[in-house]
C-alpha cells in the first residue's frame, strides 16, 4: 500500500521533471542559437546546412554593436524609463483598483468601464496623439517623455482590482474597526497583502516598457535617448543581413532585464511567505 | 456589503477617499488614451487627407470596409490566431504556473527558463525565430529533414506565428498566474490532506477555484491581445511573403492601410470593428465569469 | 464638451509635467542649435562631416545629425508636422515629397541660389535630379543630395565554374537567361535572381523595354502598353525556370543574403549598398563584381538601355523659426563644397554633376578593385523613378497582385488589368 503511493509518486515526480526539461529545452533553444550566432562570421551564419559551433570564436560582432550604439546611455534611459513606469502604474493601479474593487462611490461603473475600454484599443492609435500632447508641452526628448505612455495602466487597476477582490472584507472591516481611516486600511493592511500581484505587475510593467518599440523612436530624436528596443531597431536598419552582430545587441541588451529578473526573483518568494498566514 | 450600516457620513467619506483614489488613473486614461479613441472615432467617419487633415463624410469607409475581402479575411486571420494561442497558451502557462509553485529541485532554475523570452526584445525574437523557421538553412528543417515552407505556405504561416506567440507570451501569463497562485493560503492545501484529498482532487477543489480570478485576468488579456495582434505578424511576415494575405490579421490591416496607403480613414474604421469586437467578447466573458470565477466576498 | 476636454488635458498635462520636473535642456551656450534628421546610420558620418564643414566656418551654429530608423522616420516626420516641430533639416524622399510639397510642410526652395547664380540648379544638377525635388506644382522644395543606379552583380567563381563569360556592356536579356541556365547545370546554384521588387527588379525592365510604369501626364498607367506587358511577362516567367529561386524563397532570403551565401550567382543592387557590402563580408571579396544592366535585346522603343535613378534631396520646414539660417544651411549643402565632401564620405554619389567620381574614389581603400565606375557610367541612360502623389494608394495594390501572380490566385493578364485600374483610380478617387 505505501509502496504504491510512493511509486506513484515518483512517477509523478519523473513527470514533472519530464515536461520541465523538455519545456526547457523548447524554451531556451533560441537563446543557445543567439549565443552561438554572435560569435559567428557574417558567412558562417548562413551556411547551408547550418552549423551549430562556430568554427572560431571570434567577438568581432560585439564590438560592431558596441561601436554603432551609445549602450551605456540605452542602458541608463531604458533603467529611468522602467523604473518610472513600474513606479506610476504600481502606485496609481493600486490605490485604483483598491478603490474599484472595495469601496463604494457613484459612478464606480462607468469610471471602471473606462479602464476596460483602454484595454481593447490597440496601442498604435495613442502614438500621434500622445506625441502631439508631449510636443504641446515642449517635453519631447526626454526621460518623462519615455515615461508618458506608461504613467497610469489600465491593465494594472484591472489585475490589482482582481487582487483585492480575492481578499475577504472581514480584513478590512477589522482595521476600519481598529480606528484606520480608508487611506491607512489600504496603505497599511491591504495593500501588503497583494505584494505577490504588485511585483507581478511591476515585472509585466518593466517587460512591457522594455519591449516597446515605435514609442522611443517616436518621442525621442537621438540615439543617445533611445532605449534598448528601439536601439536594437536602428541596428537592424544598420546590419540588415549581419545576423551575427544583431545577436551580439540583443544578447547585450537583455542585460539588464537578467539584473531585475533577479531581483525581482526575490519579491516572488517573499511574496509567498506575506501572504501564507492568512 | 459592510456600507450598509455604516452611517451617511461614513459613506461620504468612504466615496470621497474613493475618488480620490482614482483620480490620476482616471484623469490619465482620459488624457492619454480616451482623447485619441475619440479622435478615432471621428476619422473613422471621414474622408482622411494627409497631416492630421479630414472632412466629415458619414459611413463611407465603412461601406468601404465591409465590402472588401481583404478584411473579412482578416476577420478569420485573426479569429484563427486566436483559435489557436488562447486555449493552449493558457494551458500550458497555467502548467507551469502550478509546477512552479510547486516544491521541486532545481525550480529557481526552470522558472527563469520560462521567463527568459520576456527579456529579449521582440525585434530580436522574430528574427532569431524566423531563423530557425528559414526552408533553406534553418535548423527546425535541417532536423526534420524536410522542406516545409513553415514562413511563406499560407496553409501553414499562421501555425508557425502561433507557437512564436505562445512562446513569447508563456513567461507573462504563467507570471500573473504563479502570482495568484502564492495568494492562496497553504492551510488549506493542508487541510485537504488531512482529508485525504489527492493532489489531483486539491487541483479541482482548491487550486483552480482559488486562481480563477487571476486566470480570468489573463484569460481577458490574453484574448484581448490576441485580437490586437500586430507585431509579431509585422516583424515575421514581410510585405514581399506570398503568404501575407493568410497571416494579416485586423491590426496589421490597420497599419497597411493607414501608414503604407496612408488612408487613416479606412485603418480607423478597421480600428473601431476590432474594439467592438473585443468590447462584444469582454461582455460575453463578464457575463460568462458568474459561472466560473470564484470571488470571496 | 470641448472646453471641458481642453480643461481636463490641461490639467493632466501640468499635473504630469510637474511630477516630471523640467525636463528641457536648455541652449546657454549662446550659439543656434539646428537639427538635421536622417533615416541612414551607415551615412550618419558622412553627414557629420558635411555639417562639421559648415559649423567650422560659421561658429556660432552647432549642427546635431539625428537618425531614425526609416520605417518609424515618416510616423514621426508627419507627426512633427502636425504639431509644427519639425527638425530644422531633413532627408526628403521622392515617395514623399509631393504630399509634403503638395500640403505646403516643406519650404519652397526655388530661389535659393538666385543671389549667386538663378541657372544654378540648372547647371550643376541632371534633371532626374530637379525632377526628383519637384512638388506637383513643379516648382524646387529641397536640394538636390544624392543620385543612384541600379546595375548587376555577379558571383565570379560561379561564372568560371560554368565557363561563361562575365558580364559586360554588350550583354542582353538572352545573355543573363543563358549564363543562368549554364551555371545552374555546372554548380547547382541559382543564376539571375529575379525578385518581385520594382525598383531592383521589373521597373528596370519595363523602361529597358521602352514600356512604363506611369505615361507622360505621370498619372495615367502604362500597364496597358504592350512593351510594359512584355517586359513584366518575361520578368515575371524568370522565376518559373530552375535556375531562379521562386517568390517564396525570396520572403524569407533576400537576393542579397543568398547572393553572399552563395547560393545564386546574380542579383540587381543599388550602388548604395555596395560600400558597406564589401565591408561586411571580408570572405566574398575577390569573388564577386559589378556590371551595368543587361540591356533588352529587340526593344520595342529605344536602344534597350534603362536603369532606375532615384535620389534624396535635403528639405526643411515652411514654418521653421530659423529658417533664414537653415537656408543658408542648405545653400552649403548643394555647394560644390558641400557635395564633395558628403562624397568623399562614401555614402552616396553627390547630385552635382561632375562629382561623381568621388564616390567611385572611395573604393580606391580596398586592396580588390571592384567595377564600380559602372554604377556612374550608367546615368547615361538613367530613368527617374517611378513617382506621382497617388502612389502610396495604388504602390500596395499594385505590390500586393504582383504576389498573388506569383503564388497563380490570378492570371498575368488579370494582374497587368488590376495594376492598370489600381493606378488610373488611385487618381480619380482623390
Amino acid at each position: 500500500m505505501n509502496s504504491s503511493l510512493e511509486r506513484s509518486r515518483k512517477i509523478r515526480t519523473a513527470g514533472v521533471y519530464a515536461f520541465f526539461i523538455i519545456g526547457s529545452v523548447i524554451m531556451i533553444f533560441p537563446f543557445v542559437w543567439m549565443f552561438l550566432t554572435s560569435f559567428k562570421t557574417v558567412e558562417e551564419s548562413m551556411i547551408v546546412p547550418p552549423t551549430i559551433l562556430p568554427a572560431a570564436w571570434q567577438s568581432g560582432s560585439y564590438n560592431k554593436a558596441t561601436a554603432s550604439l551609445p549602450f551605456f546611455a540605452l542602458y541608463k534611459n531604458t533603467i529611468l524609463m522602467i523604473f518610472w513606469r513600474v513606479v506610476c502604474a504600481v502606485l496609481f493601479s493600486s490605490m485604483a483598483g483598491y478603490a474599484f474593487a472595495k469601496l463604494n462611490f457613484k459612478g464606480k461603473n462607468v469610471l471602471f468601464s473606462l479602464v476596460l475600454i483602454q484595454m481593447m484599443l490597440p496601442s498604435q492609435i495613442f502614438i500621434t496623439p500622445q506625441y502631439q500632447m508631449l510636443a504641446k508641452v515642449g517635453l519631447t526628448n526626454s526621460i518623462f517623455g519615455l515615461v508618458f505612455p506608461g504613467l497610469v495602466s489600465a491593465f494594472g487597476t484591472f489585475f490589482l482590482r482582481q487582487a483585492y477582490l480575492g481578499i475577504p472584507n472581514e480584513i478590512a472591516e477589522a482595521a476600519y474597526l481598529d480606528g484606520c481611516n480608508q487611506w491607512q486600511t489600504f496603505v497599511k493592511v491591504m495593500a501588503p497583502l497583494t505584494k505577490a500581484s504588485m511585483a507581478a505587475l511591476a515585472v509585466f510593467t518593466a517587460v512591457f516598457a522594455y519591449g516597446d518599440l515605435m514609442w522611443p523612436l517616436i518621442v525621442n530624436t537621438d540615439l543617445n535617448m533611445m532605449t534598448l528596443s528601439s536601439g536594437l531597431a536602428t541596428l537592424r536598419g544598420q546590419f540588415s543581413t549581419d545576423f551575427p552582430t544583431m545577436m551580439a545587441g540583443s544578447l547585450l541588451a537583455m542585460i539588464p532585464m537578467v539584473v531585475l529578473y533577479l531581483f525581482f526573483q526575490k519579491q516572488f518568494i517573499e511574496g509567498v511567505a506575506m501572504t501564507g498566514g492568512k | 456589503m459592510a456600507g450598509n450600516a455604516k452611517s451617511g457620513k461614513l459613506a461620504k467619506s468612504e466615496s470621497m477617499w474613493a475618488y480620490l483614489m482614482v483620480a490620476p488613473t482616471v484623469i490619465g486614461l482620459l488624457v492619454l488614451n480616451i482623447y485619441p479613441f475619440l479622435d478615432t472615432i471621428k476619422l473613422s467617419f471621414s474622408k482622411t487627407r494627409p497631416f492630421g487633415l479630414y472632412e466629415l463624410r458619414g459611413v463611407e469607409n465603412f461601406v468601404q470596409m465591409f465590402g472588401s475581402p481583404e478584411f473579412w479575411r482578416a476577420n478569420w486571420n485573426t479569429l484563427y490566431f486566436c483559435i489557436l494561442t488562447v486555449p493552449l497558451g493558457i494551458l500550458l502557462a497555467l502548467v507551469v504556473a502550478v509546477m512552479l509553485n510547486t516544491k521541486i529541485k532545481g525550480r529557481t532554475f526552470f522558472r527563469a527558463v520560462f521567463f527568459l523570452p520576456m527579456v529579449v526584445a521582440p525585434a530580436a525574437v522574430a528574427m532569431v525565430w524566423k531563423w530557425i523557421f528559414n526552408t533553406e538553412y534553418g535548423i527546425i528543417n535541417t532536423l526534420l529533414a524536410h522542406k516545409i515552407n513553415w514562413i511563406t505556405d499560407p496553409n501553414i504561416v499562421m501555425i508557425t506565428c502561433a507557437i512564436v506567440a505562445i512562446w513569447s507570451a508563456i513567461g507573462y501569463d504563467a507570471v500573473l498566474l504563479l502570482s495568484g497562485l502564492q495568494n492562496i493560503s497553504k492551510s488549506y492545501y493542508e487541510a485537504a490532506s488531512l482529508d485525504g484529498a489527492t493532489k489531483l482532487q486539491q487541483f479541482f477543489h482548491i487550486t483552480l477555484p482559488m486562481v480563477s480570478p487571476t486566470l480570468f485576468v489573463v484569460l481577458i488579456m490574453r484574448l484581448m491581445s490576441s485580437i490586437k495582434v500586430y507585431d509579431l505578424i509585422y516583424m515575421m511576415i514581410e510585405e514581399a511573403n506570398p503568404a501575407l494575405t493568410s497571416a494579416q490579421s485586423l491590426m496589421y490591416l490597420f497599419y497597411r492601410e493607414s501608414y503604407v496607403s496612408g488612408n487613416r480613414g479606412l485603418g480607423s474604421a478597421v480600428v473601431i470593428w476590432t474594439v467592438a469586437v473585443i468590447g462584444l467578447v469582454t461582455v460575453v466573458q463578464f457575463w460568462g465569469q458568474k459561472k466560473w470565477v470564484n470571488y470571496e466576498v | 464638451m470641448k472646453k471641458l476636454k481642453k480643461a481636463l488635458f490641461l490639467l493632466g498635462v501640468s499635473a504630469l509635467a510637474a511630477l516630471a520636473g523640467g525636463c528641457q535642456k536648455g541652449s546657454a551656450d549662446g550659439k543656434t542649435h539646428l537639427t538635421f534628421q536622417i533615416w541612414d546610420v551607415n551615412q550618419r558620418d558622412g553627414m557629420q562631416a558635411v555639417c562639421d564643414a559648415y559649423t567650422a566656418k560659421h561658429p556660432d551654429v552647432v549642427i546635431e545629425v539625428q537618425v531614425t530608423s526609416w520605417n518609424e522616420y515618416w510616423t514621426k516626420l508627419e507627426a512633427t508636422a502636425i504639431s509644427n516641430q519639425m527638425p530644422d533639416i531633413f532627408w526628403m524622399h521622392t515617395n514623399e515629397i509631393l504630399k509634403y510639397a503638395d500640403y505646403g510642410k516643406i519650404a519652397d526652395l526655388t530661389d535659393l541660389y538666385d543671389a549667386e547664380d538663378p541657372e544654378f540648379y540648372q547647371k550643376n544638377f541632371s534633371e532626374v535630379s530637379l525632377s526628383n525635388i519637384q512638388g506637383s506644382d513643379g516648382r524646387y522644395y529641397g536640394v538636390p543630395k544624392d543620385k543612384d543606379t541600379v546595375g548587376l552583380v555577379y558571383n565570379k567563381e560561379m561564372f568560371d565554374a560554368a565557363g561563361v563569360a562575365y558580364p559586360n556592356e554588350s550583354w542582353t536579356w538572352d545573355d543573363l537567361c543563358d549564363a543562368s541556365a549554364k551555371i545552374y547545370a555546372a554548380t547547382g546554384k541559382y543564376g539571375y535572381m529575379a525578385y518581385g521588387d520594382d525598383q531592383l527588379g521589373y521597373w528596370n525592365f519595363v523602361y529597358q523595354n521602352g514600356g512604363h510604369i506611369l505615361k507622360e501626364d505621370n498619372i495615367t498607367g502604362g500597364f496597358d502598353e504592350p512593351a510594359t506587358i512584355d517586359a513584366m511577362r518575361f520578368y515575371i516567367d524568370l522565376q518559373k525556370n530552375d535556375w531562379c529561386p521562386n517568390q517564396n524563397y525570396f520572403a524569407e532570403t533576400s537576393p542579397g543574403t543568398a547572393f553572399f551565401s552563395e547560393q545564386g550567382a546574380m542579383f540587381l543592387e543599388g550602388n548604395w549598398n555596395i560600400l558597406s557590402e564589401m565591408q561586411n563580408y571580408p570572405n566574398m571579396i575577390g569573388k564577386w563584381d559589378v556590371a551595368v544592366l543587361p540591356k533588352c535585346p529587340n526593344p520595342t522603343a529605344g536602344d534597350g538601355r534603362a536603369t532606375i535613378s532615384n535620389g534624396l534631396c535635403y528639405a526643411t520646414s515652411a514654418t521653421g523659426k530659423n529658417l533664414e539660417l537653415v537656408k543658408e544651411v542648405l545653400r552649403f549643402f548643394g555647394s560644390e563644397e558641400g557635395q564633395r565632401i558628403q562624397g568623399e564620405s562614401g555614402a552616396a554619389i553627390p547630385a552635382y554633376i561632375g562629382l561623381e567620381d568621388t564616390w567611385v574614389k572611395v573604393f580606391d581603400q580596398f586592396d580588390y578593385k571592384l567595377n564600380v565606375g559602372c554604377f556612374t557610367d550608367m546615368f547615361e541612360y538613367s530613368v527617374q523613378s517611378v513617382n506621382n502623389k497617388y502612389r502610396p494608394t495604388w504602390k500596395t495594390q499594385v505590390s500586393e497582385n504582383l504576389l498573388k501572380i506569383y503564388s497563380g490566385q490570378i492570371t498575368f493578364d488579370e494582374g497587368m488589368q488590376i495594376f492598370q485600374d489600381a493606378i488610373n483610380k488611385a487618381a480619380e478617387d482623390d
